[in-house]
C-alpha cells in the first residue's frame, strides 16, 4: 500500500478487508508488526480496532518490549497466514529485523505462502529498494528484494518523493517500479504484479522505468474496490468477547 | 568536555526503574563536574517510546541539568535539535542509554552510524550511561534474554568485557551467562544486580556503586570450564555523603 489500512484510513476499510480475503483461511490468523514506528502503544491499539472484531486471530509482535511470555519468532510468525507490517522509518526497522533475522524468517513465510501486507515502510521493503525519510530528506534506501523492481510510497501525501525516486530510477541508483498514492495497494502473486486497486475513486499509481538518463513515468490504471461496512461477516458475540479478554490480557502484561 | 573515557553501566535503576530514588543518576551528573551538565536521552531500545521520554524530562529538569533527547524513530529527530545528531551527542557531558531490546538498539545504532560517534563521545570525556540495554550495549559481549531463550550478544565493544544485568531478578538469564562463561562462548566481566551500578575508567571497573542496600555486582570469570562469581560489595550512595565507603 502506498498509504493507507487501519493506521491512515477509517477502520473499515477496503484495502484491509481485501487483505484479509487473500489469505486461504475463513478466520485467518494476521499478525501486526509495528517495528518501523518503534513498536507504539497507539499503533497496536488501532490495530486491535481494526482487527479485534473480524473474522479473524489478530496479534502483535514487538520487537521491543519483552513480553511476559517470550515467543520463539520464527514459529511465531511461520503460524501466521497475514503478516501486516505498519509504517515508520524504513531503515530502523529493517536494521531491526536484521538484527532478529526477521529478514530470512519473513522470506520463508513468503515461500509458504503467508500473505504479507503493509503500508509505507511496510510496502517498499518487500521490494528491491524504496525512497526513505528516516534521515530527514527522501533517499533510496534498500529493501528485502523479495519483489523486483522498486516502490515509492504517498505520491499524492508527501510530494517531496517523487523527484527524489525520479532521480534515483533515471541514475540507476533504483531499479525500475512503482510510485503510489495513500489509499493505493499493487498485489502481486509471487512476482507478479496482478491487481492495482484503490480505497476510493480518483487515486493513481504510475510506473516509473529508466530511459537513458531519464525516468519515463506512465499511469497504471487503479480499480476503485467497493467500500465495505465494518465486519461485512458476522461474528459469535462470544468469539469476540473472548478475543477482548485476549486483548486486554496481552495488553496488560505489557 | 575533557576528561577520562566513562562509563556507568546500570544492571537496573536509575529514573526508569527506581522512582524517587535518583540515587544512581545523581552519581552520573556529579561525574561531570558541570554545573548544569548537558544530558542527553537515548531512548532508542524502546522504540522511543514517548512515555518514556517524558519521564526522562521528568527526572532531569532544567533545574540541574540541561536536557534533550534524541529520537531516531521520528523525523524531527528530538525536541529542539537545529542541528545534525553526531555534533549533538558530542557536544554532551552524558548520555543515558534506556533501556528495552539491545539487539533493536545495536541495529538502529549502527543503521546511523552512531556506534562510530558513540565511541568518539566516549573517548573525548563524555560520561556515557544506561540500564539495561543500556548496559548490556558498551561491552564486549552481553547477554540478552528477549524472545526466547538468553542469547549472547556483541555490542559496541568499548569495554573488552561481558555483562549481564538484573542479576538478581532474572534466574535464567544469569544461569545462561554463568554457561557462556564457564564455557568460554563469552569473555569474562562483570554482572550486576538491579540498583547497581559499575563505573568504568577508561577499561578498568574504578567503583561499583547501589542505590539499594543488599546489593552487589560479581566478576565472572572461567575456571577450568566452570564459571566462578566472585561478589563485589558496593558502596552505598543513600545516607548522606555518598562518598563514605562501608
Amino acid at each position: 500500500m502506498g498509504g493507507g489500512g487501519f493506521t491512515m484510513e477509517p477502520v473499515g476499510g477496503a484495502l484491509d478487508e481485501l487483505v484479509l480475503g487473500l489469505a486461504r483461511t475463513p478466520v485467518p490468523k494476521i499478525c501486526f508488526l509495528p517495528t518501523a514506528s518503534g513498536d507504539p502503544g497507539e499503533q497496536i491499539a488501532r490495530f486491535y480496532a481494526a482487527f479485534g472484531d473480524r473474522p479473524c486471530d489478530a496479534v502483535h509482535l514487538s520487537l521491543f518490549r519483552l513480553g511476559v511470555n517470550p515467543v520463539d519468532l520464527r514459529s511465531h510468525l511461520l503460524a501466521q497466514d497475514i503478516v501486516y507490517v505498519g509504517g515508520g522509518s524504513m531503515r530502523n526497522m529493517l536494521a531491526i529485523w536484521r538484527a532478529h533475522e526477521l529478514d530470512v524468517i519473513l522470506r520463508e513465510c513468503w515461500e509458504q505462502g503467508t500473505v504479507l501486507a503493509g503500508l509505507s515502510a511496510g510496502a517498499m521493503c518487500w521490494f528491491e529498494g524504496g525512497i526513505t525519510k528516516s534521515s530527514g530528506r527522501p533517499a533510496p534506501v534498500e529493501g528485502l528484494g523479495l519483489l523486483e523492481g522498486s516502490l515509492s510510497v504517498h505520491l499524492d501525501g508527501e510530494p517531496e518523493r517523487r523527484p527524489a525516486y525520479l532521480d534515483a530510477v533515471a541514475s540507476g541508483a533504483l531499479p525500475d517500479g512503482w510510485a503510489a498514492d495513500d489509499g493505493v495497494a499493487l498485489l502481486f502473486e509471487d512476482r507478479k504484479l496482478v491487481r492495482v486497486v484503490g480505497s476510493k475513486r480518483g487515486l493513481h499509481c504510475v510506473r516509473v522505468e529508466r530511459d537513458g538518463d531519464r525516468a519515463r513515468v506512465t499511469e497504471v490504471p487503479v480499480e476503485a474496490l467497493p467500500g465495505h461496512p465494518q465486519a461485512i461477516r458476522s461474528i459469535d458475540a462470544d468469539v469476540r468477547e473472548l478475543r477482548s479478554l485476549r486483548y486486554r490480557a496481552s495488553a496488560g502484561g505489557r | 568536555m575533557v576528561g577520562p573515557a566513562q562509563i556507568v553501566a546500570f544492571g537496573g535503576g536509575g529514573f526508569s526503574m527506581e522512582a524517587g530514588n535518583p540515587l544512581l543518576d545523581d552519581y552520573v551528573l556529579s561525574l561531570t563536574h558541570a554545573e548544569r551538565p548537558k544530558v542527553c536521552f537515548l531512548p532508542t531500545a524502546s522504540g522511543d517510546a514517548d512515555h518514556y521520554i517524558v519521564r526522562f524530562y521528568r527526572a532531569f529538569s532544567p533545574a540541574r541539568c540541561e536536557p534533550s533527547h534524541v529520537s531516531l524513530f521520528r523525523r524531527d529527530k528530538g525536541a529542539g535539535l537545529g542541528r545534525a545528531v553526531d555534533e549533538h551527542l558530542l557536544d554532551q557531558d552524558v548520555i543515558y542509554v534506556g533501556g528495552g531490546s539491545v539487539l533493536s538498539l545495536l541495529g538502529v545504532w549502527r543503521a546511523h552510524g552512531l556506534d562510530e560517534v558513540l565511541a568518539e563521545c566516549w573517548r573525548r570525556g563524555v560520561v556515557l550511561c544506561g540500564l539495561s540495554a543500556g548496559s548490556l550495549c558498551w561491552f564486549q559481549d552481553a547477554v540478552s534474554a528477549f524472545h526466547g531463550e538468553p542469547t549472547s550478544v556483541r555490542g559496541l565493544g568499548l569495554l573488552p568485557l561481558s555483562n549481564c544485568v538484573h542479576y538478581d531478578r532474572e534466574p535464567a538469564r544469569r544461569e545462561a551467562y554463568r554457561a557462556a562463561v564457564g564455557s568460554g562462548e563469552v569473555r569474562a566481566g562483570y554482572a550486576a544486580d538491579d540498583g547497581v551500578a559499575l563505573h568504568f575508567i577508561g577499561t578498568d571497573l574504578a567503583r561499583v556503586v547501589a542505590s539499594r542496600r543488599d546489593r552487589a555486582a560479581y566478576r565472572v570469570e572461567s575456571v577450568e570450564g566452570e564459571a566462578m562469581e566472585v561478589a563485589i560489595e558496593p558502596d552505598w550512595l543513600g545516607a548522606g555523603s555518598p562518598l563514605t565507603v562501608a
